[in-house]
C-alpha cells in the first residue's frame, strides 16, 4: 500500500494528512473542503 | 437598512492553487458578457429590487397591539429587516478570524450546503405608547441569489471568478440549496392595476341573477403583495364587487363600496358614472338600479355606510376591540380595496371606470379582454414572490408573538399574568418564539411549495422552484428565459390558453416550447425580450400629460362622455378627447425617445382607439415593473424604444424596411429574428425548415452533450454529460458568437454522406465509421457524483468513521483512509469505500454497484454543516464513466433529425470520394422527403464550403430571398473551390471500389450526441430476481427486471400462432413451478405428504420413501397424483380462493 494519503486545501492550497478523527478542515485557512490527492499507485487501465 | 453600496464588497480573492483539472489562465475576458447577463437581468433585477425596497414591505406590515390584564397596551411591529451578505459560519471560524471573511458558492456546492445571509430583524415596541425600546433579532439565514447585490461574486471581474472556482462567465440568477442550483421559475400572471372586461360562464354560479360579465383588476402594492378585484354585474342592472380576504371569498354591493370611499349623493353618483350623458341610457338605467338597490342598506353618509361595513367584517378582520366599527371599515378597504391607490377618492375613480367599461361590455359596444393574451399579462419575478413571501412570514412572525402572548394570558393564574410594563416580558417571550424565517424562505426554493395561510393572491401551491440542471449550456439557459402559464393551467381540458397568438410576437418564442403536456403553457422568451423589474419615475409625468392638452381629473361628473379615460399605473388621473389622446401617445414616444425626465424608458403608452366593437378605450400608461418590453426602432426619431405588450397590439411595426407604408408605419424591427429565443436562433438556416422541426431541434439542443461547465473539478453536480472533443460549429447564426457559444459547444462537424448503403441506415439509422469513432469522435464522459454522508445515510447507534482496519479485505481499490484512490478504475463489484464503526472497530465495505466501469476523477472531504462532530464522516467522490457512441445511441443534427447509431463501419468498407474522402456519418435520403428540412441541406453546402474556404458560414434565418437564393449563393463557394455545384459528389464503393451510378449529395452538419444512450437504458434478462410473493420476474431495469409482457402482446403471439415462444415467455421465464395434483379429484392443494404407512416407526424419512407416501387427504390414495407444471401464481389464486371457501377443480385429461 501507498503512503498516507494527503490533502490539498480548496481554496489556499496547503496540502496536509488526516486522521480519522480530525476535523475536516484546512489547517492553514480554516477551509472546509479538502481534495484527496491524486494517487502515486501505478495504475494501468488498458494495454490494446 | 444600509443600501448595497454600504455593505462592504469582499476584498480581491487570493490567487487560489491551480487544481488539476482547472481552467488555465488564458483567454479569460477583462468583463462579463452583456449577452449573457442579459439573460438573466429579470431573475437578479428583481431581486436587487427585493434587497433594495425590503424596508418599504416591512413598512407595510401592521404594527400589532395587545392589553393585559392591568390594562397596559403593548404595540410591537418590525423597524427594520436586513440582509447581510453569506459569511462562513461561526464556528468554521475559530482561529482563522482574519482569512476567511466571505462565503462564496462553491463551498456550498461542495459541502452541499445553503448559500445564505444573514437575516437580521430589529423589532421595536413600545408600552402605552411610551418611549419605543427595539430588540434586534436573529432571523435565520435568507438564500441569496448568485450575483445578486447580496452576493459575493456581485462585481467580480470573470478572473476574479474564476479564482473563486466560478465559470468565467458565470452570470447567476440561481440560489444555492443544499448544493443545489434552484431557482425559481417566472410565471405569468394577470397584468397589474389594469382593468380587464372578461366573460366567464362561471360567474354564473356566484349566485341569482349573476351575469357572466365582469371587471377584473389584479391591483398591486409597492411591495408587490396583490389582490384581485372583480366587479359583476347582476341580471337585474346591479353591480357587486368580489374580493378574498385569507383565502375566503366576500363580495359586497357595489353602491356600498362607493358609499364607503367617498361622501357622495346619489345624484353625484349617477354623474360621475354616466357622465350626464343623456344618449347612453343603458347605462343610466343599469346605474340607476344600481342605486336603487342600494337602498336597502339605509346608509346616507360616508360614516354610516363605514359602520355597518365594519360591523359585518370586524370577525373576520380579526380587529381589535379599541377600533370604532367605522376605523375596521375603512382599514378593510384601504387593505383591499385597490391597493395600488392611496386614497379613498382614487379608489372611487377607478371603480366608476370598472362599471363604465363593465356596462359597455354588456352592451356589446367593446368586446371582452382576452385573459390569455399576453397583452393582459406580466411576470411574477422571483424576487417578487420572494418579497411578499417574506412580508407574510414577517408578519406571521408578529402573530406567533401575539398568539404566544395570549396563551401566556390563558395559561398564567391572576397572580402570573403577563405584565407588559415589565420590559423584559416581552424581550423573554421572543427567546420563546421560533424566528427561523429564512428557513421558511429555504423551504421554497428546495420544494417550490408554497406554504402561505393568505394565498398571496396566487393560483398555484406548488410549482414555483426547479432545479437548474446544468446538462448543457443552453439547457441552463432556458430556464432562466423560461415562462410558465401556471400549474393551475396545466390541469385544465381545455387547449385555448395554450394557443399561440399574434399578440405574443417579439415577447414569446413561436418555437421554443416543448412538446407533449407542458406545450404552450411552458414558453421562453425572445432573446430581446426583457421583464422590468424596476417602477420607473414617473412624478412629473401628470404635469407634463397636463401641458399636452390632458383635463385633470377634477370633477369627472362635467367631462363629456365621448372623453377617453387616461390612466397612469391604474390610477385615473384625466380625461381628454380621442384626438388628443392619440397626439399625446404620439408626442410621448417623442419624450421618451430624447430621454424627457418624466418619461422612463420603460414607460408603456398603450392608446387603444374607440374601434367599433373592440376593446374598451383609453389612454393606458404603465412604469410598473414586471412588464414585458422589447426594444424597436422609432423611425421618427430613428432611436431605440422599449414597447411593452399592451401597446404593441395598437402600434404599426414593420418587420422588414420593404415593410413600411409612410405615414402609417411608426415603428421598424431592429431584427427578424428578435422574434426568437436563444436557443431557437441557434438552429441554423431555421427559416428553411419546416416548423415543428425547428421546435423538435429547440428540444433535442437542450438534451444533447457538450459542455456544461467549465469549473468541472470544483463542481459537485449529481451528474454532468460532458463531449470530449467538442467543436464550433462550422456554420452557425452571428447571435452564437455574440452570445460567446463557442465557449460552450455541444457537438462536432461531422462529414455526412447522404445515401442509402448498407441497409443498417434505414428508418433514421446512421452508420458511424469506425477510423473516425476510434479518434474520439462524439466521445463522452459522465461525471457521477456521489456524495457519502454516514451520519445521515446510516442510522448506526456508534460513530462512524472513513478508514480501514483489515486493508486486505478492503482490496486495493481503497486508500487508507477508506476512500477509493484518485485515479482508479472501477468495476462493476469494486469496493468503492470502507468505513469503520469506532465502537466496534468492525469495517463494513460498500461497493461499487453499478455495471459501467468509472473512474475515480476526485475524491473530496467535506465537513458537515451542523454540528461539527469532528472526524471522516462526509466525502463527496466524483466518478468518471467514459461513454464512447455505441450501437443505439442517439445522435441529432440541428434540424430535428435524430437518428441512432446502427454500425460502427469499418472504414475500409465506407463509400469514399474522388478525394478519398470517406463520411464519418452515413444518414438515408428518406430522412429529407416528408420531414422537408430544407435548412439542413443548406448547412450541408455552407458548411462544406466554409470547410473548403477555412472560414466560418453565417447561418442566421432570414437572410436570403428568392431573388438571392442561398442555394446559389453557397453552390458559388462550391463550384470555385472545385467541386460540383449542388454539393454532390461522385462516390465509390467501398466494398468493390465501382464508381455508383449517381453523385451523392456529400458534406459537413454539426452532429450532438443526445444524452440518451443505450447503456442507461438497456434492460434484458432470462431469469433473474422475481416477486417473493408470485414468483413472476420483478419489473424495473435497477433491479434487473423484466419489461411486462402483457395481454395485447400475448394477443398477437396466439394469432401469430407460435406456441412454443408464448409457453417460453409465459411460463419458463416466467414462474414455473412444478405442483401435485390429484387427477381423481382435480385438487392441486389435496395432495401432501404423509410419512409412507410402512414407514412409520421404522427408520428415518429418506427422499425416496417420502416421495411415494404423497397421499390425496381427500381421496386418501395417492395413486391418481400427477405432477403438473403450473404457473405458480396460479397455485397462489387457488389458495387465495381456499381462503374464500372456494374450491378449484382442475380436469385433467
Amino acid at each position: 500500500m501507498s503512503d498516507d494519503p494527503r490533502y490539498i486545501c480548496a481554496e489556499c492550497g496547503h496540502e496536509c494528512s488526516l486522521s480519522q478523527s480530525n476535523k475536516i478542515q484546512c489547517t492553514e485557512c480554516g477551509y472546509r473542503v479538502l481534495y484527496k490527492k491524486r494517487t502515486k499507485n501505478i495504475i494501468q487501465f488498458e494495454a490494446r | 437598512m444600509p443600501s448595497a453600496a454600504e455593505i462592504p464588497l469582499p476584498c480581491p480573492a487570493s490567487r487560489a492553487p491551480a487544481i488539476q483539472g482547472a481552467p488555465r489562465d488564458q483567454e479569460i475576458p477583462s468583463q462579463s458578457s452583456e449577452y449573457l447577463t442579459h439573460l438573466v437581468r429579470p431573475h437578479i433585477d428583481s431581486f436587487n429590487f427585493f434587497m433594495d425596497n425590503l424596508q418599504t414591505a416591512v413598512n407595510l406590515i401592521d404594527a400589532r397591539t395587545v392589553s393585559d390584564a392591568r390594562g397596559n397596551r403593548l404595540r410591537f411591529w418590525f423597524s427594520d429587516v436586513t440582509v447581510s451578505r453569506p459569511q462562513p459560519a461561526e464556528r468554521d471560524q475559530v482561529g482563522f478570524q482574519d482569512q476567511r471573511r466571505w462565503l462564496f458558492p462553491a463551498e456550498c456546492r461542495a459541502r452541499g450546503t445553503s448559500y445564505r445571509g444573514r437575516l437580521q430583524g430589529t423589532i421595536s415596541f413600545s408600552v402605552n405608547d411610551g418611549p419605543i425600546q427595539t430588540i434586534s433579532r436573529n432571523l435565520g439565514g435568507l438564500p441569496v441569489m448568485l450575483r445578486s447585490n447580496r452576493c459575493n461574486l456581485e462585481r467580480m471581474t470573470p478572473r476574479e471568478l474564476v479564482d473563486r472556482h466560478e465559470d468565467a462567465d458565470e452570470m447567476g440568477g440561481v440560489f444555492i440549496v443544499n448544493g443545489l442550483e434552484k431557482l425559481l421559475r417566472q410565471i405569468i400572471v394577470p397584468r397589474r392595476n389594469h382593468v380587464l372586461a372578461i366573460t366567464r360562464p362561471s360567474f354564473h354560479k356566484r349566485g341569482p341573477s349573476y351575469s357572466n360579465f365582469g371587471a377584473q383588476i389584479r391591483s398591486v402594492r409597492p411591495d408587490q403583495s396583490a389582490h384581485t378585484i372583480t366587479v359583476h354585474y347582476l341580471t337585474h342592472g346591479d353591480f357587486t364587487v368580489r374580493f378574498s380576504f385569507l383565502k375566503r371569498e366576500y363580495i359586497l354591493p357595489a353602491y356600498l363600496v362607493i358609499k364607503c370611499l367617498v361622501d357622495i349623493t346619489d345624484q353625484e353618483i349617477f354623474d360621475t358614472i354616466t357622465r350626464r350623458s343623456t344618449n347612453n341610457t343603458f347605462l343610466s338605467d343599469r346605474v340607476e338600479s344600481m342605486i336603487r338597490s342600494g337602498k336597502r342598506f339605509a346608509v346616507y353618509t360616508r360614516e354610516q355606510a363605514l359602520a355597518f361595513l365594519g360591523s359585518k367584517f370586524r370577525v373576520v378582520m380579526r380587529a381589535d376591540d379599541h377600533l370604532t366599527n367605522a376605523q375596521v371599515g375603512s382599514k378593510l378597504l384601504a387593505d383591499i380595496l385597490f391597493v395600488h391607490l392611496d386614497t379613498p377618492r382614487e379608489k372611487f375613480h377607478l371603480l366608476v371606470f370598472m362599471i363604465q367599461k363593465l356596462v359597455s361590455l354588456v352592451a356589446g359596444d367593446t368586446s371582452p379582454d382576452n385573459p390569455d393574451s399576453l397583452n393582459n399579462h406580466e411576470v411574477l419575478m422571483p424576487g417578487h414572490l420572494l418579497m411578499m413571501f417574506l412580508k407574510e412570514k414577517l408578519a406571521e412572525q408578529l402573530s406567533n408573538y401575539l398568539a404566544q402572548i395570549a396563551q401566556d394570558q390563558r395559561r398564567a393564574g391572576r397572580g402570573h399574568a403577563p405584565d407588559f410594563s415589565n420590559g423584559d416580558y416581552f424581550n423573554a417571550l421572543m427567546g420563546r418564539v421560533p424566528s427561523d424565517i429564512g428557513r421558511k424562505v429555504e423551504y421554497l426554493l428546495s420544494t417550490g411549495n408554497l406554504v402561505s395561510h393568505t394565498g398571496l393572491d396566487l393560483q398555484q401551491v406548488s410549482g414555483y422552484a426547479i432545479v437548474a440542471e446544468r446538462l448543457n449550456y443552453m439547457r441552463y439557459i432556458s430556464h432562466f428565459r423560461s415562462i410558465h402559464r401556471g400549474a393551475f393551467f396545466a390541469e385544465l381540458r381545455t387547449t385555448s390558453v395554450r394557443r399561440l397568438l399574434p399578440e405574443s410576437w417579439g415577447f414569446l418564442c413561436p418555437v421554443h416550447t416543448p412538446d407533449g403536456a407542458p406545450c404552450g403553457l411552458l414558453n421562453h422568451m425572445t432573446h430581446s425580450c426583457r421583464v422590468v423589474s424596476v417602477k420607473g419615475d414617473v412624478t412629473g409625468l401628470p404635469e407634463l400629460l397636463n401641458s399636452l392638452g390632458m383635463s385633470p381629473n377634477q370633477s369627472p361628473a362635467s367631462v363629456p362622455p365621448s372623453y377617453l379615460t387616461v390612466f397612469l399605473d391604474g390610477k385615473v388621473i384625466g380625461y381628454c378627447p380621442e384626438e388628443v389622446a392619440a397626439s399625446i401617445a404620439g408626442d410621448l414616444r417623442v419624450y421618451k425617445s430624447k430621454g424627457h425626465p418624466a418619461t422612463p424608458e420603460s414607460l408603456e403608452v398603450a392608446f387603444i382607439p374607440a374601434l367599433e366593437c373592440g376593446p374598451f378605450p383609453g389612454l393606458y400608461l404603465f412604469s410598473t415593473p414586471a412588464r414585458f418590453m422589447r426594444p424597436v426602432r422609432h423611425l421618427g426619431t430613428n432611436t431605440v424604444e422599449l414597447i411593452g405588450s399592451l401597446e404593441q397590439v395598437f402600434m404599426n411595426i414593420a418587420c422588414v424596411n420593404s415593410d413600411i407604408s409612410p405615414g402609417l408605419t411608426t415603428h421598424l424591427e431592429l431584427e427578424p429574428t428578435n422574434m426568437l429565443s436563444v436557443v431557437a436562433n441557434f438552429t441554423p438556416f431555421s427559416d428553411f425548415n419546416q416548423s415543428p422541426r425547428n421546435m423538435y431541434q429547440c428540444q433535442m439542443a437542450k438534451q444533447s452533450m457538450g459542455t456544461p461547465i467549465h469549473a468541472f473539478p470544483y463542481r459537485a453536480d449529481n451528474k454532468l454529460y460532458r463531449l470530449m472533443f467538442p467543436q464550433s460549429p462550422i456554420v452557425r447564426p452571428r447571435l452564437a458568437e455574440q452570445y460567446g457559444f463557442d465557449n460552450y459547444p455541444n457537438g462536432t462537424n461531422a462529414v455526412i454522406a447522404v445515401i442509402s448503403y448498407t441497409g443498417y441506415d434505414m428508418e433514421d439509422a446512421m452508420i458511424l465509421n469506425k477510423m473516425a469513432f476510434e479518434r474520439g469522435f462524439q466521445q463522452g464522459y459522465i461525471y457521477q457524483t456521489l456524495r457519502l454522508d454516514l451520519v445521515k445515510d446510516h442510522h448506526s447507534e456508534h460513530p462512524l468513521r472513513f478508514g480501514v482496519v483489515n486493508p486486505r479485505q478492503a482490496g486495493n481499490t481503497i486508500d487508507t483512509d477508506g476512500l477509493p484512490h484518485v485515479g482508479t478504475l472501477l468495476n462493476s463489484g469494486a469496493p468503492l469505500y470502507c468505513y469503520v464503526d469506532t465502537v466496534t472497530g468492525r469495517q463494513f465495505v460498500e461497493r461499487y454497484k453499478n455495471l459501467d466501469t468509472a473512474f475515480v476523477e476526485s475524491v473530496r472531504l467535506v465537513a458537515a454543516e451542523s454540528g461539527d462532530s469532528g472526524g471522516l464522516t462526509q466525502a463527496v467522490i466524483v466518478l468518471r464513466v467514459p461513454r464512447t457512441p455505441l450501437i443505439g445511441d442517439k445522435f441529432s443534427s440541428r434540424h430535428g433529425q435524430k437518428g441512432v447509431c446502427s454500425r460502427i463501419y469499418p472504414t475500409a468498407d465506407m463509400p469514399f470520394t474522388e478525394y478519398g474522402m470517406t463520411p464519418d456519418i452515413i444518414i438515408n435520403p428518406n430522412a429529407f422527403p416528408s420531414r422537408m428540412t430544407i435548412g439542413m441541406l443548406i448547412e450541408t453546402m455552407a458548411a462544406k464550403s466554409g470547410a473548403l474556404h477555412g472560414a466560418f458560414t453565417d447561418a442566421t434565418p432570414f437572410r436570403f430571398s428568392e431573388k438571392h437564393r442561398a442555394v446559389d449563393f453557397f453552390a458559388e463557394q462550391l463550384k470555385a473551390a472545385g467541386f460540383n455545384y449542388y454539393g454532390n459528389e461522385p462516390v465509390y464503393s467501398g466494398h468493390s471500389g465501382q464508381e455508383m451510378r449517381v453523385d451523392i449529395f456529400f458534406g459537413i452538419v454539426y452532429y450532438q450526441r443526445l444524452r440518451h444512450m443505450v447503456n442507461d437504458k438497456f434492460q434484458v434478462r432470462t431469469t433473474g430476481p422475481v416477486d417473493p410473493l408470485t414468483q413472476q420476474p420483478v419489473k424495473g431495469r435497477k433491479r434487473a427486471g423484466g419489461i411486462r409482457f402483457g395481454e395485447m402482446e400475448r394477443d398477437s403471439l396466439l394469432g401469430h400462432g407460435v406456441s412454443f415462444t408464448l409457453l417460453d415467455r409465459l411460463m419458463n421465464c416466467s414462474d414455473y413451478s412444478l405442483s401435485h395434483v390429484c387427477v381423481k379429484c382435480g385438487s392441486m392443494l389435496s395432495p401432501t405428504t404423509v410419512p409412507a404407512p410402512t414407514a412409520v416407526g421404522s427408520g428415518p424419512v429418506t427422499l425416496a420413501t417420502a416421495a411415494r407416501s404423497l397421499t390425496c387427504r381427500n381421496c386418501d390414495t395417492g395413486d391418481h397424483i400427477e405432477l403438473l407444471t403450473m404457473p405458480y401464481v396460479f397455485r397462489y389464486l387457488t389458495n387465495e380462493l381456499l381462503a374464500m371457501n372456494i374450491k378449484l377443480t382442475l380436469t385433467v385429461q
